[in-house]
């Protein structure tokens, strides 16, 4: 590979969205077509900047690790440059890319045996055994609250918290679909999963979410 | 229909998913049921929320540099 063609790639990962390039309007596939076939820099580059947030947060989400994190995003890059050729026009990038970040923070997290959650979810429901939701949903009502208060940073902060007590299985799921924004049969390819366990996991994961921001906004409440 | 029933039927209902018996039976519990329609609110609520970690950055440019070091060994080799 000449330096010119690496130098061009880095200037193009460096540069902010302020200076996008004429290949910011192309689909991913167009791109890896650009780049596999007429070694097209900006092509490359303009992939990079559309995934390294992606890859980045996903990596984090489910290592919990900064410095995991990190390493995962050189992985997946370089396995990008490396495997670009063999990548098909009928497949989507994006799902590669997250099926490739997913298996290596997985990966990551295995060898490393750390950040697993004490959190179980399978049973999760906030209903009692006559299916009735007893009298603590309404008591702790936050819905109403001003915009300010809800979005707030400490109201960030807590959400970001209580998503990394997921399991890790319910966590990922959470994440693509709800940070992401993949649907679900997307999801379900990524990780190997059937459409109707993403469904339940990500179920299990938003009723845990809405409970703990309702302790949050009643314990706020309290002392406000 | 039951409490459970609006819990376990709430992606549906925020998907807009359900068919017109189902959702026509779930908002009509919902409309007397306070307990529901608090789930209900603050289930919305919350992805409203969460939404927002959409819009945070991590990517650090140390990071960034970093990645371009190894780039730069790994094809140069």
């Amino acid at each position: 590979m000449s330096s010119g063609f690496i130098k061009g790639i880095f200037g193009l990962i460096n540069r902010g969205d302020e200076n996008k390039s004429d290949s910011s309007y192309l689909t991913d596939g167009d791109l890896v077509q650009k780049f596999v076939n007429e070694n097209n820099q900006a092509a490359l580059g303009e992939i990079f900047n559309r995934y390294v947030e992606k890859v980045y947060g996903i990596a984090l989400r489910i290592t919990g690790n900064p410095s995991y994190a990190e390493e995962v995003l050189q992985e997946v890059f370089l396995t990008l440059i490396k495997k670009a050729h063999t990548f098909r026009g009928e497949a989507k990038l994006s799902s590669w890319v997250y099926r490739v970040t997913v298996n290596a923070s997985f990966m990551h997290l295995r060898a490393e045996k750390k950040y697993e959650s004490n959190v179980s979810l399978d049973n999760y429901v906030p209903y009692d055994e006559k299916g009735t939701l007893m009298g603590k949903i309404k008591a702790k009502d936050w819905s109403s609250r001003p915009d300010i208060i809800i979005f707030s940073k400490e109201a960030l902060e807590t959400i970001e918290k209580s998503v990394n007590e997921l399991p890790e299985s319910f966590r990922i799921v959470y994440h693509l679909r709800d940070v992401e924004g993949l649907s679900n049969e997307e999801i379900s390819k990524i990780l190997d999963l059937s459409v109707p366990a993403v469904k339940s996991r990500l179920h299990r994961a938003r009723l845990f979410l809405r409970d703990r921001l309702s302790d949050y906004f009643d314990e706020w409440r309290k002392i406000s | 229909m039951l409490c459970k029933d609006v819990v376990e039927n709430i992606m549906g209902y925020i998907d807009a998913e359900l068919d017109y018996e189902t959702l026509n039976e779930l908002e009509k519990h919902i409309d007397m049921c306070p307990e529901c329609m608090a789930f209900v609110m603050t289930y919305r609520r919350m992805l409203e929320l969460t939404g927002k970690l959409k819009e945070r950055t991590f990517v650090t440019p140390e990071v960034r540099n970093r990645l371009k070091e190894l780039l730069r060994s790994k094809l140069k080799s």
